[in-house]
């Protein structure tokens, strides 16, 4: 009897211990110089999951003790599950995010989720050479003489307002893709043809979540931003004349069944577009390899700058300091590893480049992209976003006003309900009503969350201020003069 | 207590035991000769309990506790704000938006689904119909579909570019332009509605069999002689039999219903815009979608949503209860 009840109660502790978790923490001790040291690192780009293992193969073949485990996961799992592996501390070594834009690391500061790459002074600088000038900046990847972050993707080849045309389509209208339209008039013109002499549906535009932002910001960005926030105001803008008309003009497109009908979501509308069953789609340069996996070639299609509109005012395209894409983990205990993986990686001329852009996933921030991009959809990219005014240099906030790496008044503002600026759209344009009672309801709520916190913070000694918000003498056209920020 | 006659004197004195802790209202000893139900009850319950606290209890007692607080799920739990939550989410049009939409689903859903699954029982049990498995099969396939599945089955079923639906219709001159179901707000959430019948057909339709087998044979053979038709039969004899049983039926269906939430994730997001949001959408968009999650103020919609669905549950057990008075009434 005695074993018996021994038993159960082992059996009991055994399931309350099962039951109430261990806590066990995935955190490894620092190894000695040489011994195995595995290197976890997690991001959502789940179409680079090939190349990713050719990358741990190679990087181990060249550092044996070294294995490196690269996870990609749906973006919506990562953010999902991003967060609780930190709180489980359960965090991967080196981990991709870039919510919150050039306020990423201060928010993942706050969030005691970053370490610096290097406590190194001298090998972060010769590092850094790598990068044009300018690309490290105090409070957005440096703090404290370390470096936190660093540019990954290009921000100026990188980033929507390209217009694909499906060449069969197109022919089948009359219409000549090495004339594409460049007004909105002449994109009105052209659905009109394509509707008339095709089967097709003129523009595959995805509505579904927030997939509306592939036709919105290459078009609102024509007539003022891609961006929901006046930076020469300093206020949210949804209701702004200039993005309501830009609206009404896409209201008018879909009025005129240019639109493929339906709340579709990016994937679908791509697939539209590869299929031939719709002539124009408007997206970023990832396209290209998107394409590829879909079966179609850039013989198949050609690549614009997204149409302006007939009149003025006009705007551009945002270029922002926002591509810091792949920070190390606060929990990880390889740090030298990991930042050696990461210089490995960041080879202008290496192995991971000449790969990565062969596959054309991305343009990057540290390589000739020229160099190795050869298809014709990318020389088109080049041509494009070497024009003047297609995107401009946006000012940044944080580097007028310091104070803001502290400040939680437009992370706050903007993503209380952060989907509304689409939902606002969608739900009117299915329906075909004016945006701006809906518009102007969501801007005074986000500019009033924004400006009594802002009000708050400076209450409490913080120097911030809605005027750090606000560029009055820059233009939407025009890049901003980083020598017009206040000398610290 | 049973009596029988005792073997040996020990047993006799523990009855005496027994008698007089009867008398006196005290405890009776486990019948073993040692007392060791002081052991085994915890240890048998033990299990239970512990998985219990942790997947009920200790979840409910945390999502109040994360009410109280701004929280992201993540940071330490530092920055209590009391009822500021349940503040903000009253005044918060879109939760009220949702909460219309779960409102509206969950009636909709069971004014269809009910009538039609007891009617399609009905035809199921009558004893002339042939080939019953295969359609028993037929109904019931869609519940073995994962939901995804089946929001990606009516995605392109219903997709206005090149769905099937869209295509017959224009195809065969039904149609002069195509019509998106998902797509306006008037019709999304009436579509949902269908869609989820259509999925949950099967397992209502088994309840529903379930409740008229339990209806005895006797009566209808009287009913025969009496010469009822089969309106009437169904009428008076069906119905009221089953009303008790119906009840559960009925609240089991509202108080599903009210959980929609993997049919409208598959099919519209929440759209369009906002027009098919529920609350369960609301509290997973707010938890999880963008950071920085809002932890806290989902727990709180959260826990306003478990009162309503509170609400549905006691009615249900005061329905139940009176429904089973009638159950015992007709004696089945």
């Amino acid at each position: 009897m005695v074993s018996l009840k021994a038993l159960a109660t082992a059996a009991a502790a055994a399931l309350c211990v099962v039951g109430c978790g261990s806590g066990q923490s995935s955190a490894t001790p620092s190894q000695a110089p040489g011994a195995p040291v595995t290197l976890k690192i997690q991001d959502y780009s789940v179409e680079q999951t090939d190349f990713h293992k050719q990358v741990a193969a190679e990087y181990h073949r060249l550092n044996p003790n070294v294995t490196i485990e690269w996870t990609s996961i749906a973006q919506v799992q990562y953010n999902q599950s991003l967060p609780l592996a930190f709180s489980s501390r359960q965090a991967p070594d080196v981990f991709y995010w870039t919510n919150f834009g050039p306020n990423a690391m201060n928010s993942l500061l706050a969030s005691g989720w970053i370490q610096p790459w290097t406590t190194d002074a001298t090998a972060a600088a010769d590092w850094e050479k790598r990068w044009p000038s300018g690309s490290f900046l105090n409070g957005i990847t440096l703090k404290g003489g370390k470096v936190y972050g660093f540019p990954w993707q290009d921000t100026h080849y990188w980033g929507p307002g390209y217009m694909y045309m499906n060449k069969a389509v197109f022919q089948q209208a009359g219409l000549d893709v090495s004339k594409p339209p460049a007004t909105w008039s002449q994109l009105s013109n052209a659905c009109k043809a394509i509707k008339a002499k095709t089967k097709a549906y003129c523009i595959a535009a995805p509505m579904k979540d927030t997939d509306f932002q592939r036709l919105w910001y290459a078009l609102a960005a024509g007539r003022m931003s891609d961006t929901f926030f006046d930076y020469k105001n300093g206020r949210f803008s949804l209701d702004d004349p200039r993005l309501v008309d830009t609206f009404n003009y896409i209201e008018g497109l879909n009025k005129n069944g240019y639109l493929a009908p339906g709340v579709n979501d990016k994937d679908f509308s791509r697939q539209q577009f590869a299929a031939g069953q719709a002539g124009i789609y408007m997206d970023g340069p990832w396209m290209v390899s998107v394409w590829a996996q879909l079966g179609f070639h850039s013989d198949g299609y050609a690549v614009a700058a997204h149409p302006m509109p007939d009149d003025t005012p006009r705007g551009a395209l945002s270029q922002r300091y926002s591509q810091y894409a792949y920070w190390l983990s606060s929990q990880s205990t390889h740090q030298a590893e990991a930042f050696k993986f990461m210089r490995w990686a960041t080879n202008p001329t290496g192995f991971f480049v000449q790969n990565f852009l062969k596959n054309s996933f991305a343009t990057l921030a540290f390589a000739d992209n020229k160099k190795y991009l050869t298809d014709p959809a990318w020389k088109s990219v080049f041509r494009i976003a070497d024009t003047r005014a297609f995107r401009v240099l946006y000012p940044e906030p944080l580097l007028k006003c310091p104070g803001l790496a502290d400040s939680k008044a437009f992370t706050m503002a903007s993503t209380t309900r952060p989907n509304g600026e689409w939902e606002v759209m969608v739900q009117n344009l299915v329906n075909n009503r004016d945006m701006t009672a809906d518009a102007r309801v969501l801007v005074n709520m986000r500019q009033a969350a924004f400006e009594t916190q802002l009000q708050k913070e400076q209450a409490s000694g913080l120097k911030v201020s809605k005027d750090c918000y606000t560029f009055a003498g820059w233009n939407y056209d025009q890049d901003f003069n980083p020598a017009n920020y206040p000398k610290s | 207590m049973a009596r029988g006659p005792l073997a040996d004197t020990g047993r006799a004195a523990a009855v005496a035991l027994d008698e007089r802790a009867v008398a006196t209202g005290r405890r009776i000893p486990f019948r073993g000769g040692r007392d060791d139900s002081r052991f085994w009850i915890p240890v048998f319950l033990l299990p239970f309990l512990v998985l219990y606290v942790g997947f009920t209890v200790w979840p409910l007692v945390a999502t109040i506790v994360y009410s109280l607080f701004d929280w992201d799920g993540v940071q330490p739990l530092t920055q209590f704000i009391g009822v500021d939550n349940y503040t903000r989410i009253l005044g918060d049009p879109l939760f009220w938006s949702a909460f219309r939409n779960t409102l509206l689903f969950a009636v909709l859903n069971t004014v269809i689904k009910l009538p039609l699954t007891l009617l399609v029982a009905v035809l199921l049990t009558r004893r002339w119909l042939l080939f019953k498995r295969f359609f028993r099969t037929v109904f019931f396939l869609p519940i073995i579909l994962p939901v995804a599945l089946s929001g990606l089955i009516f995605t392109y079923l219903l997709n206005p570019s090149n769905g099937a639906l869209n295509t017959f219709l224009l195809e065969h001159g039904l149609l002069r332009q195509p019509i998106d179901l998902l797509g306006h707000d008037n019709t999304a959430l009436l579509a949902i509605v269908l869609i989820s019948v259509w999925q949950i057909f099967g397992q209502y339709m088994l309840y529903w069999m379930a409740a008229l087998t339990q209806v005895p044979e006797e009566l209808y053979e009287a009913a025969d002689l009496d010469g009822a038709n089969e309106r009437q039969k169904m009428f008076h004899v069906t119905l009221p039999l089953i009303r008790p049983v119906a009840v559960i039926i009925t609240l089991l269906a509202l108080v599903n219903a009210l959980h929609v939430f993997g049919i409208i994730v598959t099919l519209t997001a929440g759209g369009p815009g906002r027009a098919t949001y529920v609350v369960s959408y609301f509290i997973y968009s707010e938890a999880f979608q963008n950071a920085p999650f809002r932890y806290g103020y989902a727990s709180a919609a959260a826990l306003i949503f478990a009162v309503l669905a509170f609400v549905f549950v006691s009615g249900q057990g005061l329905l139940a209860r009176r429904a089973e008075r009638l159950r015992q009434h007709y004696g089945v």
